[in-house]
């Protein structure tokens, strides 16, 4: 009889595989992608240099990855605090949206006003407006028990609908033509530039601000104790009297705070309007940040710097390499698929020709 | 004063630095990068932009290298994209979606040696010319032929977004239609998005319950419409490029978009030193608007006058768009014996009488 094998829980993990297995996983992404490059007829040293190296290379690009860490690293630092809770809020996608359409009441309603105190109001909005959207998910987790996985999914879907109501009614530009986008924000709606010359704004020391906080709270506080033993051993927890419904409650909201804080940012920063397409998936990308980087507050850095120069590359490749959009996809999907698999088998091993029981067949 | 040595001293130094520029062109191909907002597909849109290119390919060979990069999403990544593109030399930048105004615009402004051709636009400037084709004209001459295969009188269409270029191509089909049998009505569903196949279908499949026995899928980029279509044996029609053999028994035609005498020119004059940024409003005149694979379904007498009228509007001695047209709430559109100026029908936001569905505000 044939017996699929199965993951035995390794008695320990070894420190050193822990170290290696992301390296172990770039070098069998970069492997595999050089025998499709090949075969497809491409040159990989050209693709590789496109898409590994050259954001390195010129201030300018490096600034575009630093633009596009900053909505990762915010809105993964909030996912993770929530994860290592076990709440599971999927929907930052819906959260950054509302963010965003919070943010954008300021320049849609009041298009000539003036002052410094237009961006942090709009962030400080969008900040709350990705929270209200959280609230709703985790009043129905907590009263009704309703599964927060599917609950944050869905108002994520109602979050796109609600601004492309807005954008093809109430909110659309009046000088716009019929497109669905609103007007353009005025100057003092704009996050002002962090780095002269880039579009690297403000609201990449907010997310870095964001880091430490969230270490603090996860490594240094009572609560976030409280919080990884309710993910780790919820009856311990509940022994202990930690609460759960307060880890629901504030997990979805720190989530919904942090990727509405990120929606806000990007409509007052690189977008300058709200538009259809404000979020290129920034909220589930974030998702897979927070695991790569452990759901570590110093993890979750390394790892958004690392999605985003792969996003930056993968774009790079396909103007200057003629990479087809897709084989960027793969190349990305890859190299999570590979990371994923690395993780786990530090964690577990194979166990093959065995049934359940223990016996051979 | 000029005089006659000094102006024989700038002339030859004149001819001398072009002869080098010319030198130092042969050497280096001219890069021409093409930005798509859809994947390049066997139709559609993204497809007729890159069909556009070939007679260039054809004509300067070597010359010039073409850079193709699809499916990038209006927003900040697309700003990205355009201003890497040009960065890795390429001089004539072709932004194949609306939403990519304002990013290609300021690389205009920067680099005055970058020349931009900019998708269904409104901004101009010295090197960024805006080019939109003249659906209507094609849509015109579509109607009558829709009006002739009507048994039920009334028409359906299946539309992307309520944006002036699709309004003129229904009103021009309406009126077209009317033109042969004054009691024809149009519906419309629009579906507010450029790429949803499954919703564009559902939208085709309403029309037909509702009764509507000849269909014109305005600006969808897959053929979802047209095989719906196929499949209830009724009549359909298409822009940009033909989709005949995904219905090969009831297709109706293609009003198709030829950009190539557009890129072709732009490119010369590129290349010349003469472009001069305006706006690009092309139609059956200027060999971009063409109805393609006429239905032989349509009566002979019937095919006979369309191909006048085609010539008329060839000619410029007819426009679709001439008074008297009354407005679909009843109101005076364009008064007996004017005709709507490119100008006004670039910014048209009315439907004419006939078209049963009022327009989303």
């Amino acid at each position: 009889m044939f017996v699929l094998p199965r993951l035995i829980r390794r008695e320990r993990a070894s420190a050193r595989m822990a170290v290696l297995a992301p390296i172990i996983a770039i070098a069998a992404a970069v492997t595999v992608n050089l025998i499709l490059y090949l075969v497809m007829g491409k040159n990989p040293g050209a693709v590789f240099h496109a898409m590994l190296l050259e954001p390195f290379m010129s201030w300018a690009s490096f600034s575009e990855v630093l633009l596009k860490t900053g909505p990762l690293l915010l809105i993964a630092q909030g996912l993770a605090i929530g994860f290592r809770a076990k709440v599971f809020n999927i929907g930052a996608e819906g959260q950054f949206i509302l963010g965003a359409i919070f943010a954008s009441a300021i320049p849609v309603w009041f298009p000539q006003a003036t002052g410094g105190w237009i961006w942090p109001a709009m962030l400080i909005l969008g900040a709350i407006g990705g929270a209200l959207w959280a609230v709703i998910p985790a009043f129905w987790r907590v009263r009704l028990n309703a599964n927060e996985i599917l609950v944050t999914l869905m108002m994520s879907l109602i979050a796109a609908q609600v601004l492309n109501y807005l954008l093809l009614g109430p909110w659309k530009d009046p000088k716009g033509f019929n497109f669905p986008q609103s007007v353009m924000f005025q100057y003092d709606a704009m996050v002002p530039i962090l780095i002269p010359g880039t579009r690297v704004n403000v609201s990449l020391l907010i997310a870095l601000v964001s880091a430490i906080l969230a270490w603090v709270f996860m490594q240094k506080s009572f609560r976030g104790y409280q919080f990884l033993v309710g993910g780790l051993a919820p009856r311990a927890a509940a022994y202990a009297g930690f609460s759960e419904a307060r880890a629901i409650w504030l997990s979805l909201l720190i989530g919904g705070f942090a990727a509405g804080l990120a929606g806000a940012a990007e409509v007052a920063g690189p977008i300058g309007q709200l538009q259809r397409s404000i979020s290129t998936g920034y909220g589930y990308a974030a998702i897979i940040v927070a695991y790569l980087g452990g759901l570590h507050p110093i993890g979750i850095v390394a790892s958004s710097l690392l999605m985003a120069v792969l996003y930056i590359g993968g774009d790079n490749a396909m103007v200057s390499a003629d990479l087809p959009v897709a084989a960027v996809r793969v190349f990305q999907g890859s190299l999570l698929v590979f990371y994923l698999a690395a993780t786990t088998f530090v964690r577990y091993r194979l166990d093959i020709g065995h049934d359940a029981k223990g016996g051979t067949p | 004063m000029i005089d006659r040595r000094t102006f024989l001293q700038t002339t030859a130094l004149g001819a001398i630095a072009a002869a080098i520029g010319a030198r130092a062109h042969a050497a280096e191909p001219l890069g021409i990068a093409l930005i798509l907002p859809s994947p390049n597909g066997d139709v559609g849109w993204s497809h007729s932009l890159v069909a556009g290119l070939d007679p260039v390919k054809a004509a300067y060979g070597d010359a010039v290298k073409i850079t193709i990069v699809e499916n990038i999403p209006e927003g900040p990544d697309a700003d990205r994209i355009m201003n890497k593109a040009v960065a890795d030399g390429n001089k004539v930048l072709i932004a194949g979606s609306f939403g990519y105004q304002n990013g290609a615009m300021q690389i205009a402004k920067r680099d005055p040696s970058v020349t931009v051709l900019h998708a269904s636009g409104f901004m101009v400037a010295p090197n960024f010319s805006p080019f939109a084709a003249k659906y209507f004209q094609g849509t015109y001459l579509m109607g009558m032929a829709a009006a002739a295969l009507s048994k039920s009188g009334k028409l359906g269409s299946v539309s992307a977004f309520a944006i002036p270029e699709l309004i003129t191509s229904i009103n021009a089909f309406t009126l077209g239609a009317q033109a042969v049998n004054p009691n024809i009505e149009v519906s419309v569903v629009w579906v507010n998005s450029w790429f949803d196949p499954a919703k564009e279908q559902e939208a085709a499949k309403a029309l037909l319950a509702q009764g509507c026995d000849v269909i014109f899928s305005n600006a969808q980029d897959t053929p979802s419409v047209i095989s719906v279509c196929e499949e209830a044996g009724v009549p359909s029609f298409n822009l940009n490029s033909s989709m005949k053999s995904y219905a090969p028994k009831t297709y109706l035609g293609c009003v198709a978009t030829d950009w190539s005498p557009f890129f072709k020119a732009s490119v010369d004059a590129h290349v010349a030193g003469t472009f001069q940024g305006a706006n690009a409003f092309l139609g059956v005149a200027d060999k971009v608007v063409e109805v393609v694979d006429w239905s032989p379904n349509v009566p002979a007498d019937l095919m006979a006058k369309i191909k006048e009228v085609e010539a008329t509007i060839a000619d410029g001695s007819f426009s679709p768009f001439t008074g008297p047209i009354t407005k679909a709430d009843g109101s005076e559109g364009v008064a007996a014996g004017t005709t709507l100026t490119d100008d006004q029908i670039v910014a048209m936001d009315w439907h004419v009488k006939g078209v049963a569905t009022p327009l989303p505000q």
